[in-house]
């Protein structure tokens, strides 16, 4: 009997667990947004209420314009629970970005809480069906679960791409399962009392962690209001409404380092930092901010679904750090992580090589780009099995105890407030803008450690409306930060721009 | 220091921080109305204006401000002590 119950629990998934939190937490506040609460019961309503205009749509694909309102979490929770796929947009980014994901994703339904927004938001608007999700409310609050297969996708996000277009990443509901069965087997200690921040733009899989987890047990989201100061508006919410689990990017210890002694967070259970290289001496400081905390440095690209190594910060040993960085630990459940060389064969601990994920959490590959799949895919006969492995493009090691060492990227992606930059992405807008003139963008880091971008023309005095054209093609946390003309660029012995030598120059 | 002097030396700090030499601050602006006015620029206007008055912040007064009138507010009665 005890064996039965077992069983049954664990082939729960992340569906059946929302729906039982929902009926068992149903008069439990599910999200706080802009002080307002709302419970179980009134999502569930919203849900379903989306839910119903969604059957008028035939589409799989499901673009959602964000914004910081229930009517968009809702959203979000309909789309999955009609066993659909949801793709979130952006409003504030350029038109002609939303266009090309909204083409790529062959997106024919919008679902928006500011249904008057939507031309400011796709520069083509035609053949798209816009629902309105305002005032849009079942009697039903109870959640039914999705006749759906699971190799099915979840969402798809869209990163930033080399060429110019955004790169989608489909994550099929498996890898969103099986993220969620890894996420509790790390042995958190969560029920309904919880408070969870919710930071992240939804275009960014970070925030998925930080609203879906709650969902699951009963517990509340509390959402940084978007348009404001956002770290300061982060900690207000820390503080004020005793938050006890949040995942942050590191960059928000740079902003809080200066105040340290005026924060002391007890009611924080679990602190975690995802998206950027978490520095141990910001950390140390932290951790005596948050005294009743886990603080836990956890790793993953968007590839392989929200994150999937963790590093427990240790308050009383040494902590392990490479350069400063602190260490990102073990693979979760169901992962494989190895260090490959550059034929992708696995090296020997202590040798660095690039970080490769295989797993049940890894993506099918992205959206219609084989060329790009071909390059960051591969497989490998792990211990007798084909897998396929994912090139993060990450420079690591594995120590003696099994632990990964991240020293840095391999290419000239970079994290900018924990969003994923192909440098390349914004030198192509600038060459088109300069009718192919050099461009080089690189990246410093300022007193703060923020990450700022520097972009390098070449003989091209115009700035001011290449710095226009730029606003109208990428999002704002693109948008280089300075803007320096040179006459002419130096080359390195191979006859290439010598991008060191421009760097010397910051 | 006299209240339009203050206002007049933070402006000059926004011009700066914000590479704009078009920015005219009034007691209603939030960061709203300044385009690249995110966390990260919030940070180097603090330490900006921090150094332009001899003066530190206090992280719930920089919570506590809600627009640039607030943040002039806090900096005369800094300066008044």
């Amino acid at each position: 009997m005890h064996f039965c119950i077992f069983v049954l629990y664990y082939k729960k998934n992340m569906f059946d667990k929302i729906i039982n939190a929902a009926i068992k937490f149903s008069e439990n506040n599910a999200f706080c947004i802009n002080t307002a609460y709302y419970t179980y019961k009134e999502t569930g309503k919203r849900v379903n209420g989306i839910k119903n205009l969604l059957r008028k749509s035939s589409s799989q694909n499901i673009g959602i314009v964000i914004y910081d309102d229930i009517e968009t979490y809702a959203a979000i929770l309909a789309v999955l629970f009609a066993g659909k796929t949801y793709i979130p947009i952006n409003p504030h980014n350029p038109p002609d970005r939303n266009d090309s994901i909204v083409h790529q994703a062959e997106i024919s339904t919008i679902l928006s809480s500011q249904v008057d927004d939507v031309s400011e938001v796709f520069a083509d608007v035609l053949g798209l069906d816009v629902m309105d999700t305002t005032n849009v409310s079942d009697n039903n609050h109870l959640l039914e679960k999705p006749d759906v297969d699971m190799e099915q996708n979840a969402y798809i996000l869209f990163t930033s791409g080399s060429t110019g277009v955004p790169k989608g990443v489909p994550i099929r509901l498996k890898n969103l399962d099986a993220f969620v069965s890894a996420f509790f087997a790390l042995g958190y200690q969560l029920d309904d009392s919880h408070r969870f921040l919710q930071i992240f733009d939804l275009t960014f899989d970070l925030s998925i962690m930080s609203y879906l987890i709650p969902l699951t047990i009963g517990a509340c989201v509390y959402t940084v209001p978007a348009g404001e100061i956002k770290f300061t508006a982060a900690y207000s919410i820390l503080e004020d409404y005793e938050i006890t689990v949040a995942l942050m990017v590191p960059s928000i210890l740079s902003f809080l380092r200066k105040y340290y002694e005026e924060i002391r967070l007890e009611k924080m259970k679990y602190s975690l930092f995802c998206g950027e290289a978490l520095y141990a001496d910001l950390t140390e400081g932290w951790a005596e901010c948050v005294p009743n905390a886990l603080v836990q440095n956890v790793y993953g690209p968007t590839e392989a679904t929200i994150f999937c190594l963790t590093y427990d910060w240790n308050r009383s040993a040494e902590n392990k750090n490479l350069n400063g960085i602190v260490c990102i630990g073990k693979p979760m459940q169901n992962i494989a992580a190895i260090v490959v060389d550059e034929d992708l064969k696995p090296v020997a601990a202590g040798i660095h090589g690039e970080l490769c994920l295989s797993g049940a959490q890894l993506t099918s590959g992205y959206l219609k780009n084989p060329e790009k799949n071909k390059e960051a895919f591969f497989t490998l006969d792990l211990n007798g099995t084909a897998e396929i492995f994912y090139r993060t493009g990450d420079i690591c090691y594995i120590d003696e105890d099994g632990d990964f060492m991240y020293s840095g990227r391999l290419d000239n992606q970079v994290k900018i407030q924990g969003f994923r930059v192909e440098l390349s992405e914004i030198e192509h807008y600038a060459r088109e803008f300069m009718k192919n003139a050099n461009a080089v963008a690189l990246t410093s880091q300022n007193s703060s450690g923020n990450t700022l971008i520097h972009l390098f023309v070449e003989n091209f005095n115009i700035t001011d409306d290449l710095l226009a054209f730029l606003k109208t093609k990428l999002p704002t946390y693109m948008i280089p930060n300075e803007i320096r003309i040179i006459g002419v660029f130096p080359l390195n012995v191979n006859g290439k721009t010598d991008r060191n030598a421009l760097k010397k120059q910051i | 220091m006299h209240y339009d002097e203050i206002k007049s030396r933070l402006n000059r700090v926004f011009c700066t921080v914000f590479k704009d030499d078009t920015i005219l601050i009034s007691e209603e602006t939030t960061a709203k109305d300044i385009e690249k006015w995110d966390s990260l620029t919030h940070l180097i206007l603090i330490s900006a204006t921090e150094t332009e008055f001899a003066i530190k912040f206090k992280l719930k007064e920089l919570i506590a401000m809600k627009n640039v009138g607030d943040f002039m507010k806090s900096i005369e009665t800094k300066l008044a002590v």
